[in-house]
């Protein structure tokens, strides 16, 4: 799910950039620190949307360096249990295939998926039916239920299902949905 | 002399609780600070003596000084933007020191108080004494 948010980061900043563009300097600094990371608590930050504030900076004893309070807006992403998503095939194996839905890899063990799907080895490894009208690869959009999160400090992992009532293939790789 | 041990023993006892955060006031320059000054200020109010009650000495310390000049030439030879014209100086320290003698260092000292209050001082506040002015170099 996607959260719009407001977080608080304290950046250190070097004494070259003060002067008159000081602030547009910390922007660029906390998108740049801020942007793809991960987060157990938050989830992954998507987007810096604004800076809403940039408070009083103290000076760092020692280094010379300075450290604003930056208040920020962002788009967070963070899975949840239950959440449906839809998610692309990446690697797939006799244990199950992984799927990425943005920044998190969700693996689908093959118990989790449909009984009438099975594992053809192979140049290209996929999951298919018996009468090959489905056919899960590398690349094919999958939309899959999140069944458990692993949260840690700085990553989160996730384990999905296909089987169940309208999940499964969406599209077929490279073609259209 | 009684005056005299006392005076040496109160100094430093001043001195002790005043870990005195310099406060970088850039960005308060050229900020469009309007909403977040006011934020600040709110929120500073509680632990701030404000203005009008602002009680310790309108005379930097020696310490002060001593703290300022030294942070701001280390600054300066971290390639911060110099504040005032050279006129050749190149030595971090004497830039700093004239940066001092001009007003023109963006800081803020922060003087905190035996029972945690603080009273924020800018450097151009603080008026520097005339025996320290001789080292500064007028």
């Amino acid at each position: 799910m996607f959260f719009h948010i407001i977080l608080e980061r304290n950046l250190q900043l070097h004494p070259r950039y003060f002067g008159p563009h000081l602030r547009d300097k910390l922007v660029s600094k906390l998108i740049h620190d801020v942007e793809g990371t991960c987060s157990g608590r938050h989830g992954f930050v998507v987007a810096v949307t604004a800076v809403e504030n940039i408070g009083k900076g103290l000076i760092r004893d020692g280094t010379g360096y300075v450290t604003f309070p930056v208040k920020y807006q962002c788009v967070v992403f963070r899975p949840f249990k239950g959440e449906i998503l839809e998610s692309v095939v990446t690697m797939v194996n006799k244990m199950g295939f992984f799927a990425e839905a943005g920044p998190v890899q969700i693996f689908v063990s093959n118990h989790l998926i449909p009984d009438d799907m099975a594992f053809q080895a192979g140049d290209v490894p996929c999951y298919e039916t018996s009468d090959g009208s489905v056919r899960i690869q590398k690349d094919s959009e999958v939309r899959l239920k999140i069944v458990g999160t692993r949260v840690d400090a700085t990553e989160i992992f996730c384990i999905g299902t296909i089987k169940d009532d309208f999940l499964g293939l969406t599209g077929d790789p490279g073609g259209a949905a | 002399m009684a005056d005299e041990e006392d005076y040496e023993g109160g100094e430093p006892d001043f001195e002790e609780p005043e870990p005195e955060e310099l406060e970088e006031e850039l960005e308060n320059d050229e900020a469009p600070d309007a909403e977040g000054g006011i934020d600040v200020d709110m929120r500073e109010e509680s632990e701030q003596v404000r203005d009008k009650a602002r009680k310790t000495t309108k005379y930097m310390t020696k310490y002060e000084r001593a703290r300022v000049l030294g942070t701001r030439a280390l600054q300066i030879s971290m390639n911060a933007p110099v504040m005032v014209e050279l006129e050749g100086e190149t030595d971090p320290l004497e830039i700093a020191m004239k940066e001092l003698r001009e007003r023109k260092i963006p800081f803020t000292i922060r003087r905190y108080l035996p029972d945690g209050s603080y009273e924020d001082w800018g450097v151009d506040e603080l008026i520097v004494e005339d025996s320290w002015r001789r080292q500064v170099g007028n």
